[in-house]
């Protein structure tokens, strides 16, 4: 008889278990204790004991107590590796009986990058699916960093079911250029804290269109190419068109120009009980306008039971096609921007349900190096790096409107109380739709 | 004598120019004979800037008008209105000589010159003067003093002023047309005639005539005109504020208006959309409705809160027993009631001409509620004048003539 994981069962409410690793992974845990009650439960695990006792998360794990002396692994993986090796049991513990492991981490500093591999060995051994949401470092944070960061996404990428990249290059977008140090850092925090918060939703509720795992699988699959996140609320008359501009504003969607490259996309809205289909349909119409004709979309729809709650799009995908044999050398060669560079096949085939581990994570590590290109594909690359790029610059609306007064410009204007009356009084009230 | 009793009153309105035929009779009903309608050219926020395409209009309109009515148009009475028009109440004060004491038809008639007495910029020139209430040595509320006793003559007088050439190009515009003029009335005194009765003037009640270029509004309070105005916003505005915002050609702005316009909002469906087709000379397109909504909206609130500021110092609003009337050719639009139910917070109704026969599909229409005005006053005017009552006393200073 074959027996299937347990959390593939939707009869019993999947235990789901979100991991803080590290200190950006205890942040990421705070906020998201602090925030909306979610059907999960938070573990902060961190070598830095300071930065455990101050965390608000109610199960917390101290790693290598004896190898760092609670002072942290000090930006040094291979610290982090050896205080994860001594805590193992304590790790292997707080995910026992997990059936869903979110992994946070930031990657890059010391804890997070050694321990990372370890701890998602220890949840694929207990049997729970694994789902890392990582980001890497910023490009200033130097280079060294940037390489263990590397390191260690290939390590996670290669025992995690799925996993969802973020650039913190990219998420400081969020923030106003001039807005200060902390403001960016939790502009950052709070889309990861989403990201992982519209996922448990999203797994955890019950709808009359669900998503489940499979089609979180299947969009997550591809091991290269951008994560495209955005997810967006609003309670408002236009709640349905508020919430999907929202989603879209994402700075990881650029505005929603990205969806057009998406392979796979997962759309999931969920709302109070009124929410109706016609709100649904615009929502999807609009997606549909945007994305590209071989993408793929994946809906869900759940409803809460909450007549206050808001409407939520969430938009969940990565950018290029599932991974193509022939393609794949040409991905690693422009690993930056792979997605742009090429574009996603005519038909991407629609995944299987409940795929099988192998077929999800790449354990191939093709280095550059090692395997040169001939040159006719790379100059095919170049071309079609050259083709698309024009198709992305984008005409920007004038946000600046000069005073208009239309087919009243040349007669005598009618002014009360110092207001020219002619000019249209949603432009006067700036009312913009 | 039946010539006598017709009275054709004009009106040259910013979308339209219209004519109205009608024959008054004793008992003070008015029968539709005939209504003219040309679409207007050359006029702008209810004056004229192009003087050919006008009186062109004006002769459309009225040669539609003696077709239907079978009347021929010699004569007519001409509404007015505009941003110049404005108002003020003032007061006039006589002593009645000693040796009589009785109030006479020369004081009284003294009374209003004295209360006319009062500084006018050079170029202006008064419409009306309209009679609010009289005193008697102090004593208030008088209605009718004539034959009182008293040593002293006091009296409120509603006055309406404009600019006298600008009024005088209207007249010109229909003289063109060898038509002569009889007298002039301004737009929202006019509307009032039919859309309030005697009862709501007791009342008093708020009177908004919301035409193409022009919003007219005037104040009825103890039967008396307390308060009126001239706003030069009306549905054109709303054209040209859809036109703008939605970035589509004028035509389309004003069709799109008349077809989908509404001002309500969050009644629309989330997102929806309004399909544009396309028209000789214009792509199609896709609207928001909630937008257009928003933006009709926007106007017809701004313009009724302008409204009740205009008055809001000379008429507490809550004297208003009557309520609202919304009259004119722009208070077709949907859900204006509720816009204006929202800024006045008192109860609104949509109102067109009464106590007139005729062809319902005319006086029904408010569109036409000044126009029916105008033969209306034309007609109080005629029946009061032998007796010098103290309503309808207009003055001839404008044409200069009879």
């Amino acid at each position: 008889m074959i027996t299937f994981p347990k959390y593939l069962d939707r009869t019993v409410q999947p235990v789901v278990r979100l991991v803080g690793l590290g200190n950006a992974g205890v942040n990421l845990a705070d906020r998201i204790t602090m925030g909306a009650p979610l059907p999960l439960q938070v573990v902060a695990v961190n070598s830095d004991q300071q930065s455990l006792s101050s965390s608000v998360a109610p199960a917390k794990v101290s790693l290598g107590p004896l190898t760092t002396r609670g002072l942290g692994a000090g930006g040094d993986p291979e610290i982090g590796f050896d205080a994860a090796k001594e805590s193992a049991v304590e790790i292997e513990d707080a995910l026992s009986g997990a059936d869903i492991v979110f992994l946070c981490a930031g990657l890059g500093g010391g804890t997070a990058s050694g321990a990372a591999g370890m701890v998602a060995d220890l949840a694929k051994e207990s049997g729970a699916l694994l789902i890392a949401v990582v980001t890497s470092p910023f490009a200033f944070e130097g280079r060294r960093r940037s390489a263990q960061a590397a390191t260690a996404l290939r390590e996670i990428q290669a025992r995690a079911d799925a996993v969802i990249h973020f650039e913190n290059d990219r998420m400081a977008e969020l923030a106003a250029p001039r807005a200060g140090v902390a403001e960016t850092f939790s502009a950052c925090d709070a889309l990861l804290g989403g990201c992982v918060a519209s996922l448990v939703r999203l797994v955890a509720a019950p709808g009359p269109l669900a998503v489940g795992l499979p089609d979180l699988l299947a969009v997550l699959r591809s091991p290269t190419g951008t994560c495209l996140f955005g997810t967006g609320a609003s309670k408002g008359d236009n709640r349905a068109h508020e919430a999907l501009e929202a989603a879209l504003k994402s700075p990881l969607l650029d505005s929603g120009a990205l969806l057009d490259q998406a392979g796979n996309l997962l759309v999931h809205i969920s709302g109070p009980p009124g929410l109706s289909f016609a709100e649904v349909g615009v929502i999807m119409q609009e997606i549909e306008r945007q994305a590209s004709t071989s993408t793929l979309l994946h809906l869900g729809v759940a409803t809460s039971a909450d007549p206050s709650s808001p409407v939520v799009v969430t938009l969940l995908g990565k950018t290029g096609a599932e991974c193509h044999p022939s393609a794949a050398p040409v991905d690693v060669i422009f690993s930056a921007r792979p997605a742009r560079a090429v574009p996603p096949p005519p038909s991407a085939p629609a995944p299987e349900a409940a795929p099988l581990q192998e077929e999800l994570v790449p354990t191939v590590e093709v280095p550059v190096a090692r395997q040169p290109l001939p040159e006719p594909v790379l100059q095919r690359a170049h071309k079609a790096a050259a083709k698309t790029a024009p198709e992305k610059i984008k005409q920007e609306t004038l946000q600046f409107e000069p005073v208009t007064r239309g087919r009243f410009e040349k007669i005598e204007p009618t002014i009360v109380g110092g207001e020219d009356l002619d000019v249209p009084t949603f432009l006067r009230l700036n009312k913009r739709g | 004598m039946a010539r006598e009793d017709i009275h054709v009153g004009l009106e040259i309105g910013t979308s339209k120019v219209c004519a109205v035929v009608a024959e008054c009779r004793e008992d003070g009903e008015v029968r539709l004979l005939g209504v003219g309608e040309s679409p207007s050219r050359g006029v702008r926020k209810g004056e004229i800037i192009d003087f050919e395409n006008a009186s062109n209009c004006v002769r459309e309109a009225l040669s539609d008008a003696e077709e239907r009515s079978d009347v021929e148009i010699r004569d007519v009475w001409l509404s007015v209105t505009g941003s110049h028009i404005e108002s003020f109440n003032n007061r006039g004060s006589v002593t009645i000589p000693e040796d009589c004491g009785e109030i006479t038809e020369e004081e009284m008639q003294e009374v209003e010159l004295k209360a006319k007495e009062i500084s006018l910029p050079k170029e202006n020139i008064i419409l009306h003067s309209i009679i609010q209430h009289y005193y008697v040595d102090g004593q208030q509320g008088v209605l009718n003093p004539l034959g009182m006793l008293g040593g002293r003559l006091e009296a409120d007088f509603h006055i309406i002023h404009g600019v006298r050439t600008r009024i005088q190009n209207a007249i010109r515009c229909v003289k063109e047309c060898d038509i002569e003029v009889l007298d002039v009335v301004v737009n929202s005194l006019a509307s009032a005639q039919v859309v309030l009765d005697k009862h709501e003037k007791d009342a008093g009640a708020l009177v908004v005539d919301i035409g193409g270029g022009v919003t007219d509004y005037i104040v009825y309070l103890d039967g008396a005109v307390r308060h009126s105005g001239v706003l030069a916003v009306g549905g054109d505005h709303i054209t040209n504020d859809i036109s703008i915002g939605l970035r589509i050609p004028i035509t389309r702005a004003e069709k799109l208006k008349v077809e989908e316009g509404s001002a309500i909002l969050g009644k629309s469906l989330p997102g929806e959309k309004i399909v544009l087709k396309n028209d000789t000379g214009f792509s199609g397109k896709e609207v928001e409705r909630e937008m257009l909504n928003l933006i009709i909206h926007s106007r017809l609130k701004e313009l009724f809160e302008h409204v009740r500021k205009g008055f809001a110092g000379e008429v507490p609003e809550h004297l208003l027993g009557a309520g609202i009337m919304l009259t004119g050719g722009c208070s077709l639009i949907r859900g204006i009631r509720e816009v204006a139910e929202s800024v006045f917070d008192m109860p609104v109704q949509l109102t067109h001409a009464h106590d007139v026969s005729g062809p319902t599909s005319a006086f029904e229409n408010p569109r036409f509620s000044t126009c029916i005005g105008v033969a209306k006053y034309a007609q109080a005017v005629r029946s009061e004048m032998p007796q010098e009552s103290f309503f309808g006393k207009i003055f001839r200073k404008i044409t200069g003539k009879r």
